[in-house]
């Protein structure tokens, strides 16, 4: 765990934060130091400066007798400069220092004996010609003060890195605490308990809203489970019987057939019947292939209007056959997005569901109008229609109305019609229209343009 | 004529084979694509039937280097019920017509008779069959001299109906290539609107010229 705690993601960002402290640190102790020493310099050179200007003006009053006195005063004096020296020319008249070069300005000099760590700082002036006046302290202070003030930073920095890397690794170790959780709900799904999800912690903080997404992902990925094993039960169930007629047929060929002929006619229905089964298995992919999105790269501008309008030319001999009435009120066109041959499909669906599903004699509406940036397309007819429960159960694979299980089909075409609605972020919606018939509309938005 | 067959699965290349050699026609085998590739090179025939999947190289990849190399042998894809989505790509890399696994033998043969005998690619003005005549620019049809008045739909299915004179063509063909519905439909399309053509056309006439296959589809015929 120890080692575990040193490679995770957590620690590398408290290892990233301590470095960046411990720089900063270093960064505020190099000037904190740098400023303690400027301004115990300005203060030995303000002490030097207070001390000349007495002289000058002892000096100025009285003559050398004065300054003489000013500086004695001065020595004696507490908080004033450590050290002093008056001179005349080489001689000196006062002060506790020995003669020395006459240096003017701010300098440093040696400690009297080079005392080691000490050395003296000050002001030398002319204040006439002749008379020379130095006035220093000893630097020794101020580097005691650094010092002091450079361990005690040292010692809060320690303890600051310490805390720094404690916490760091109490954080990592609760982060890996929680991905341990996440990870070891992953394993258990992954084993077989599909029903595992992550447990919240109810902070909303980021770890619980990722393992939120993964539980609401899980989520997901059970429902489509769930609803792929009701489609495998469903093409199990609905497969079923046009197979157990193939072999009916192909048993009672064998059984009863006497002549070429027969076994032809045989043959045929038998072959027919395979037709069904795999246009079933066809029809079930296309739905699956729809549902899975992978067609929205067919996508292309096109006018609704202009297609209906062909499928209008298509279907009104099938119509008129069918002892229908085929109606097209088109208000096109009407510009939009969508896979030309999917939609043809849709359309073609409805136009045939219309036929098929209405006694003769009903009048089949296709109307096409464009309302508040949609396009809305209505098939509608004056048959018997569909009592309102059942309307959403139109669009589940595989359901079929009562009245229309005699009428060749698997109960597919309205999930189709489901799938590529969806896939075009359409809508579409069951309803029953003045006439007490059957409606269907669709949505789609126009393209900008 | 001669027929590459590029096929991995030994079973339908065995169905296909034996379908195309009933008809007469002289089939050459290859079970992966780099071979296939080598003996569709040799140039010598008529058309290529190309599956989708193939071992060492891909039935497209196939197709789109023949294509590069200046080939113009027409290809038939064939494909797996899940690639219905990839008949586009089929068709933009090369591929003459394509055909989507499961599929009737009657289907194979009119599909590769189709697309082997296109041969003249010279526009068209005029089609004519017997004692009918399409004017393509003029969009009229006449037979023995009289004006017969089609519907476009109607038009459509009679200029497809002539330029595939003579082969037989099956419901999918007619309803891809002169509806461009590329699904099953519950109605008859086909049926009622080839009713209608060959009523109008025939009306008056004793010689049929569409007649119908059974089994899967129709011919026209001008004999």
């Amino acid at each position: 765990m120890r080692i575990k705690a040193l490679h995770t993601e957590g620690f590398r960002i408290a290892a990233i934060f301590v470095a960046i402290f411990a720089l900063s640190a270093a960064v505020f102790t190099v000037i904190t130091l740098f400023i303690v020493n400027e301004e115990f310099q300005d203060q030995i050179v303000q002490f030097a400066n207070a001390d000349i200007a007495a002289v000058k003006d002892g000096y100025r009053t009285n003559g050398e007798a004065e300054a003489h006195e000013v500086i004695s005063q001065r020595m004696a004096a507490p908080g004033a400069s450590d050290f002093l020296l008056l001179e005349h020319g080489e001689k000196r008249l006062a002060g506790n220092l020995a003669p020395m070069p006459h240096k003017t300005g701010i300098f440093t000099l040696p400690y009297p004996g080079n005392a080691a760590g000490h050395a003296i700082l000050g002001v030398g002036v002319f204040i006439a010609p002749d008379l020379y006046v130095f006035s220093g302290s000893d630097l020794y202070h101020a580097r005691l003060a650094r010092r002091r003030i450079l361990r005690t930073l040292i010692w809060v920095f320690l303890g600051a890195l310490g805390l720094a890397m404690l916490s760091a690794q109490a954080v990592s170790r609760s982060l890996l605490r929680r991905t341990d959780i996440i990870g070891r709900t992953c394993r258990a799904i992954m084993a077989g308990n599909l029903a595992s999800r992550i447990p919240l912690r109810g902070t909303e903080d980021e770890l619980d809203r990722l393992s939120e997404t993964i539980n609401a992902m899980l989520d997901r990925i059970a429902a489509l489970m769930d609803n792929l094993k009701e489609i495998t039960n469903d093409i199990a169930h609905d497969l079923r019987t046009p197979v157990t007629h193939l072999r009916h047929r192909l048993e009672r060929a064998r059984s009863q057939a006497a002549t070429t002929e027969d076994y032809d006619q045989a043959l045929e229905a038998a072959i027919a019947a395979s037709d069904d089964i795999l246009a079933l298995f066809s029809a079930l992919l296309r739905i699956a292939q729809i549902e899975g999105g992978a067609r929205r790269t067919a996508f292309a501008p096109l006018d609704l209007g202009q297609l209906l309008a062909q499928l209008g030319e298509v279907f009104g001999p099938v119509a008129e056959d069918a002892k229908h009435h085929l109606c097209l009120p088109l208000n096109g066109p009407a510009s939009i997005l969508g896979d030309r041959e999917l939609l043809t499909q849709l359309f073609s669906n409805l136009i045939e569901n219309a036929i098929i599903h209405t006694p003769a004699g009903t009048l089949v509406t296709v109307s096409l109008n464009r309302e508040n940036g949609e396009a809305v397309v209505v098939i509608s007819d004056d048959g018997p229609g569909v009592p309102p429960e059942e309307h959403d159960k139109l669009f589940q694979r595989f359901y079929r109305r009562e009245a229309s299980r005699t009428r060749p089909g698997y109960g597919l075409g309205l999930a189709l019609v489901a799938a590529i609605t969806e896939l075009h972020g359409a809508r579409v919606k069951i309803d029953t229209n003045a006439a007490g018939g059957f409606s269907i509309i669709f949505r789609i938005s126009l393209s900008q343009s | 004529m001669k027929i590459l067959l590029i096929e991995d699965d030994p079973e339908t290349a065995d169905h296909i084979c034996h379908a195309l050699r009933a008809q007469g026609h002289e089939v050459e085998e290859s079970r992966d694509g780099a071979e296939g590739l080598a003996t569709a090179r040799s140039g010598q025939h008529a058309a290529l039937i190309v599956d989708r999947m193939l071992p060492g190289l891909d039935g497209l990849s196939l197709v789109k280097r023949l294509r590069a190399e200046g080939s113009q042998t027409p290809v038939l894809f064939l494909t797996t019920m899940s690639g219905i989505d990839d008949r586009v790509a089929g068709l933009n890399g090369g591929g003459d017509d394509y055909l989507t696994k499961p599929f009737a033998l009657v289907e194979l043969v009119a599909r590769i008779n189709a697309i082997a005998r296109r041969g003249d690619p010279r526009q068209h003005v005029t089609l004519h069959a017997g004692d009918l005549d399409m004017d393509l620019i003029r969009r009229t049809v006449h037979r023995g001299g009289k004006l017969v008045d089609l519907q476009p739909q109607e038009f459509k299915l009679l200029e497809y109906m002539l330029r595939n004179a003579g082969r037989v063509v099956t419901r999918s063909m007619l309803l891809e290539n002169v509806w461009e519905l590329h699904f099953d439909p519950r109605t008859n399309i086909v049926e009622t609107h080839m009713s209608r053509l060959r009523a109008k056309m025939d009306r008056g006439h004793s010689v049929e010229l569409i007649h119908t296959i059974r089994g899967n589809g129709y011919i026209l015929r001008a004999d």
